[in-house]
C-alpha cells in the first residue's frame, strides 16, 4: 500500500493546449480519493499520468516515495480499471486475470491461488472459463476489477468504471467497491463525472475545473464549505441557488441585484460595495409561516419526486432563478407566490471576480 | 491515424517497416525511376549505346497514330467493360436483394467468377467465339451474323470486352449487394407508406443512396479494365487483329519486349504510372474509399 | 414489409436465373468440352453435353506431359501455382501486418514519409511498369528463381491499409491495459494484436491467395524453365502454340483445373471472403 504524491503537475499538449495546470495533491496510504469534475477538466489526464499512460510535462510524481516520472506503466506497481472494461476479447476470464501476472513472471501456483481468491471475492468462480463477450456488463466490470486485484498493486486506478452500467447496477457495484476498498485497505484513485458517486465513495474528493484543482476535501467539507463558486455549483442536486449582489455598508447584509436584501449572521470579510455571489442550497430554504419573508418565490414548475418536492421559479416577479426543496409531498401551485425564509448559517458568499469563497468573520 | 497511447522505441518501428519499405524501394521506386530515366534516352537493341534525347520519346509517342489509337481503344474498352459489368451487376444485386429465401444460394452462384483469372476468362470466351467451332459463333451464324474476330477488329474488341466484363460482374455484384443491404429498411418503409411503388422507390431512394458505391466501382472497374486485363488480351488476341485490341498496357509490353524499343516503352510506362497515381488520388479524395489490386 | 406482387417476384427470379446462366454458361461449355475427345471438337456445332473422355483427359493433363508446354504435366504446374500463391499470400500478410503495426502504434521520425511511400504504390500494378521491374530483377540475378517470382509481388499497400484500418478500430484502452499488465510492444503484438486480427488475416488470405494464384504476366516473364511454369500462364502456351491448331479439350480441361482451387476457396469461405473484400475496399 502506498501514498501518491503529486507535485506541481502540468500537462501541455502539442499546440499549447493545457490539460492540467499546477496540480498538487497528497494521497494518503489506504485512502479512497475521487477526482471529479465536468468532462475535459483534466481529471482523467491526471489519472493517466499516475498510470504512466500519459507523459508528465512538468512536475513530479511519487508512488510510495519513488519518483516514477519516467517509469513504464507495467513497472509502477499500479492496476487500472477502465470505463469500457478493456478486457482482452480473445482470452477467457481466467487468462485475462493471469496476463499481467504471467508478464511479471510469477510462478504458476501463486498465480492460481491469487486468481482463485479474487474470483471468490468477486463471485466470478463460475465464469472463469468464459470469454468476455459472454458476460453481462456488470460481470465484465467485475472481471476488470479482478484483473486489478490479482496484481496486488500499491495503487488502484479507476477511470469512470461504472459509467457504462445502468443505474441500478451502478448503485450495487458502488457499494461493492466501497466494501472492496475496506477489505483491501489499499489506495484507490477514482475518476468520475458523477458527483453522487464521488460523494458516496470518497474519503476525500478532488474537484477539478479547467485543468486546475478547485478544492480537496471530505465529501461533507465540499458540500458544507465549498471553496469556490464552481464547487458550490457543481456539488449538490439540484444545485445551489446563486444570486448576484453587493455587500452593504455594514458588511452584514447583501443587497441582491433582484431587489431583496439578505441579512448575514456575521460580517463578511469584504469591502462594502464588493460584487458577490450569494449562495443558498435549495434544501436550506423553507416556506416562511410567520409572514416575514427573506425572499419571494414565483412558482413556475413543481417536481414531485416522492421523497421530496422540488419547486422551481424566480425571485419576485421575474428576476433570478431559484429553486426550493422540501421533504415529502407538498402542494404547490404554479403561478403562485411563496414567501421563503433562509435557514440561518447556511449562506455562502463568493467573490464575483475571483470566484473564491468569502469568509464571514 | 494515430493511437492515443503509443510504444516508444528508437529502432523497433524501423525494423518492422524494413521489409515493406525494402520491397517497395527495390521493386517500385527503383523501376519507376529507371522508367523515368530511360524514357529520356534512345537505346539500340543490343544495349551498347544510348543517347540522351530529352522528350523525344514522348513527342514521338503522341505523333504515333498507333499510340493515339491505343488511347482510344483503351477508353472504349474501359468504358464498355465498366458499363456492361456495372449494369448487369446492379440488376442482379437488386434482384438478389429482393429474394429472401434463396439469397445465399444465388449469391454463391453469382460470386465464384471473381476467382477466375482474367486470362482464363479470356481463353474460355475465345473458345466460345472461335469462328470455326465456337458455340456462340455458331449461334450467331444461325442468326445470320458472320462472326470472325480473327479478321474483324471490332468483333475482337467486343469479344475481349464481354470476357472482361463477365469476370468483373461478381465483384460489382458483391459491392452493390452490400450497398443495398446497408440502406436502412426504415427509409424504404417510409417511402412505401408514402405510396411509392417498387420502381419509384428504386429510382428515388435506392439508386441515389448507391451513388458512392457506383462511383467507387466505376473507378475500380476502369483501373481493372485499363491495367489488369493485360493477361486477358495477351492470352487471346495478342493485341490484334491489326492492333484493334491493343490497349495501352498491352502496348507497353509489346513495345518493350517484342519491339525492343526501351525508350518508348519506358515513356509509355511513365504515362501509365502518372495515370494510375492520378486515379488513386482521385479515388481517395472524392470517394474516400480504398482501392483494389 | 408486406409486399404482395407475385409478378415482380417472378421477374426477380427470372432475372437471377438468367444472370446465373450468363455467368455459368462459359464454364459449363469449358467443362463439357473437356470431356470430349478431339474428334467431337473438330467440327461445328460442338456438343452441349458431356462426352465419355473426361477421366482420360484429366488424367492425361494432370500426370502426362503436355508437349505444348515442354512436356510438363498440368499437375506440376498447379503445384508451382500453389507455391507461388502461398508465397505471395504469406509474404504479403507478414510484411504488411508488421508495417501497419509500426505505423499505427509508434511515433517516429519520417513516419508520414514512409506512409506516403507505401500509399503511392497502392494501385500500381506490375503490368504498368513491367519492363523496368523486369530489368531490376534481372540485375539482381533473380530471373528464373522462386524468389524472383514471389518477392517483387510481396509488398502490398492494400493489405497494409486494411490492417491499419483494423488496428485503428481496436480500442486504445486495450493497449493501455496491456501496458499496465507489463506487456512491451512485441508481446502486445503477439499476445493481443495477432489473435485479434485472426478474422482479418483469414479474409485477406483468401483475397491474396486468389491474387497470387491468378498471376500471369510476371511468371510468364520470370520463369524460363518449363518445370517452373504456373498453370494460369501455362495455358497461354497451349493456346498460342504457333503453327499447331489449339487442342481445345486439353485447353479447356486445363482452364477448369486452373480455376478450381481459387473457386473452391471463395465458395467454401464465402462469408469471410465477402466480409474481407467489402471491408478492405471500402
Amino acid at each position: 500500500m502506498a501514498e501518491v504524491e503529486i507535485k506541481l503537475l502540468n500537462k501541455v499538449y502539442s499546440g499549447n493546449t493545457r490539460a492540467v495546470t499546477d496540480v498538487n495533491a497528497h494521497i494518503r496510504d489506504g485512502e479512497f480519493i475521487v477526482l471529479v469534475g465536468p468532462s475535459g477538466c483534466g481529471k482523467s489526464t491526471i489519472l493517466r499520468m499516475i498510470a504512466g499512460l500519459e507523459s508528465i510535462s512538468t512536475g513530479e510524481l511519487f508512488i510510495d516515495g519513488r519518483k516514477v516520472n519516467g517509469v513504464e506503466p507495467g513497472k509502477r506497481d499500479i492496476a487500472m480499471v477502465f470505463q469500457n472494461y478493456a478486457l482482452y476479447p480473445h482470452m477467457s476470464v481466467r487468462r485475462n486475470m493471469e496476463y499481467g501476472l504471467k508478464n511479471e513472471g510469477l510462478p504458476r501456483d501463486q498465480i492460481a491461488t491469487r486468481i482463485a481468491e479474487a474470483a471468490r471475492t468477486l463471485q466470478l468462480e463460475d465464469y472463469l472459463d468464459r470469454k468476455p463477450r459472454n458476460l453481462s456488463g456488470g460481470q465484465r466490470q467485475r472481471v476488470a476489477m479482478g484483473r486489478a486485484i490479482v496484481r496486488d498493486p500499491k495503487v488502484f486506478l479507476f477511470d469512470e468504471p461504472l459509467s457504462n452500467l445502468d443505474a441500478k447496477l451502478r448503485t450495487q457495484l458502488r457499494s461493492e467497491l466501497k466494501a472492496l476498498h475496506r477489505r483491501l485497505a489499499a489506495t484507490f484513485v477514482y475518476v468520475t463525472h458523477d458527483q453522487v458517486e464521488a460523494m458516496s465513495l470518497a474519503d476525500r474528493i478532488i474537484i477539478m475545473n479547467a485543468g486546475r484543482v478547485e478544492q480537496i476535501g471530505t465529501p461533507l467539507d465540499v458540500y458544507e464549505r465549498p471553496a469556490t463558486r464552481f464547487v458550490a455549483d457543481f456539488i449538490g442536486n439540484p444545485s445551489m441557488n446563486l444570486m448576484t449582489g453587493i455587500v452593504a455598508e455594514d458588511r452584514a447584509r447583501v443587497v441582491l441585484t433582484s431587489g431583496p436584501t439578505i441579512a448575514l449572521s456575521t460580517e463578511v470579510e469584504a469591502a462594502p460595495g464588493t460584487s458577490v455571489d450569494l449562495g443558498i442550497r435549495p434544501e436550506h430554504l423553507r416556506v416562511s409561516d410567520t409572514g416575514g419573508a427573506d425572499l419571494t418565490l414565483s412558482v413556475h414548475m413543481v417536481e414531485h419526486l416522492g421523497a421530496d418536492t422540488i419547486v422551481h421559479g424566480h425571485i419576485g416577479q421575474d428576476a433570478g432563478a431559484l429553486s426550493l426543496r422540501v421533504d415529502g409531498v407538498q402542494d404547490f401551485r404554479e403561478h403562485t407566490q411563496v414567501p421563503l425564509a433562509i435557514a440561518p448559517g447556511h449562506l455562502h458568499l463568493f467573490d464575483t471576480q475571483t470566484g473564491q469563497r468569502l469568509n464571514c468573520a | 491515424m494515430q493511437k492515443r497511447v503509443i510504444f516508444r522505441s528508437a529502432w523497433l518501428p524501423y525494423l518492422l517497416l524494413l521489409p515493406q519499405i525494402a520491397v517497395t524501394l527495390i521493386f517500385f521506386f527503383w523501376p519507376a525511376y529507371q522508367a523515368l530515366e530511360s524514357s529520356f534516352f534512345i537505346e539500340d537493341a543490343f544495349g551498347f549505346s544510348r543517347d540522351w534525347v530529352g522528350l523525344q520519346n514522348y513527342a514521338e509517342l503522341f505523333r504515333d497514330e498507333g499510340y493515339i489509337r491505343s488511347f482510344r481503344t483503351t477508353l472504349v474498352f474501359g468504358l464498355s467493360v465498366a458499363a456492361l459489368s456495372l449494369s448487369v451487376a446492379l440488376v442482379l444485386a437488386v434482384a438478389a436483394n429482393r429474394v429472401l429465401h434463396a439469397a445465399t444460394a444465388y449469391r454463391t452462384l453469382l460470386i465464384w467468377p471473381y476467382a477466375v483469372a482474367p486470362a482464363l476468362a479470356g481463353v474460355i470466351w475465345y473458345f466460345l467465339m472461335n469462328p470455326s467451332l465456337g458455340i456462340v459463333a455458331y449461334w450467331l451464324k444461325l442468326m445470320g451474323y458472320d462472326w470472325n474476330h480473327y479478321v474483324n477488329g471490332d468483333q475482337a474488341l467486343l469479344m475481349v470486352i464481354v470476357a472482361a466484363a463477365w469476370k468483373q460482374v461478381s465483384y460489382n455484384f458483391l459491392f452493390f449487394l452490400a450497398g443495398l443491404q446497408s440502406i436502412p429498411k426504415s427509409m424504404l418503409e417510409a417511402a412505401a407508406i408514402d405510396r411509392a411503388g417498387p420502381m419509384r422507390r428504386f429510382w428515388s431512394i435506392t439508386f441515389p443512396l448507391l451513388t458512392p458505391t457506383t462511383f467507387f466501382l466505376l473507378v475500380v472497374n476502369l483501373v481493372y479494365a485499363f491495367f489488369e486485363t493485360f493477361s486477358l488480351i495477351h492470352a487471346t488476341t495478342e493485341g490484334g487483329p491489326y492492333d484493334s485490341t491493343s490497349i495501352l498496357v498491352f502496348r507497353v509490353y509489346n513495345t518493350g519486349f517484342v519491339g525492343q524499343d526501351y525508350g518508348s516503352s519506358a515513356a509509355q510506362s511513365v504515362i501509365l504510372m502518372i495515370m494510375v497515381v492520378l486515379m488513386t488520388f482521385f479515388q481517395f479524395r472524392f470517394v474516400e474509399r480504398k482501392v483494389n489490386y | 414489409m408486406v409486399e404482395n406482387r407475385p409478378f415482380l417476384s417472378f421477374v426477380t427470379h427470372v432475372t437471377l436465373i438468367v444472370g446465373v446462366g450468363f455467368l455459368c454458361f462459359p464454364v459449363w461449355m469449358a467443362l463439357v468440352a473437356s470431356s470430349h475427345g478431339p474428334e467431337a471438337l473438330s467440327h461445328s456445332p460442338i456438343p452441349l453435353w458431356f462426352g465419355d473422355q473426361m477421366w482420360q483427359n484429366y488424367s492425361d493433363l494432370l500426370f502426362g506431359g503436355m508437349p505444348q508446354v515442354g512436356g510438363v504435366p498440368v499437375g506440376r504446374m498447379m503445384l508451382n501455382s500453389l507455391w507461388m500463391a502461398l508465397g505471395i499470400t504469406i509474404g504479403k500478410i507478414s510484411v504488411s501486418i508488421l508495417a501497419a503495426f509500426a505505423i499505427v502504434y509508434f511515433r517516429f521520425p519520417f513516419r508520414m514519409m514512409f506512409f506516403w511511400m507505401i500509399f503511392v504504390t497502392l494501385m500500381l500494378p506490375v503490368e504498368v511498369r513491367i519492363l523496368p521491374t523486369f530489368d531490376v530483377v534481372a540485375k539482381l540475378g533473380m530471373l528464373n528463381t522462386r524468389q524472383g517470382l514471389i518477392i517483387p509481388l510481396m509488398a502490398s499497400a492494400t493489405a497494409t491499409f486494411l490492417f491499419r484500418q483494423f488496428f485503428m478500430t481496436i480500442p486504445d484502452e486495450l493497449v493501455e491495459a496491456a501496458r499496465i499488465d507489463g506487456a512491451g510492444p512485441l508481446r502486445f503484438f503477439w499476445d493481443i494484436l495477432l489473435p485479434l486480427s485472426r478474422t482479418n488475416i483469414a479474409a485477406l488470405f483468401i483475397i491474396l491467395f486468389i491474387f497470387g494464384w491468378n498471376q500471369y504476366l510476371w511468371p510468364l516473364l520470370i520463369t524460363a524453365d518449363e518445370s517452373q511454369y504456373t498453370v494460369v500462364m501455362g495455358i497461354q502456351r497451349m493456346v498460342n502454340s504457333g503453327e499447331q491448331l489449339p487442342v481445345w479439350h486439353y485447353i479447356m480441361g486445363t482452364a477448369i483445373l486452373a480455376m478450381i482451387p481459387p473457386i473452391l476457396v471463395v465458395v467454401a469461405m464465402q462469408k469471410l471472403f465477402v466480409k474481407g473484400l467489402v471491408e478492405s475496399e471500402k
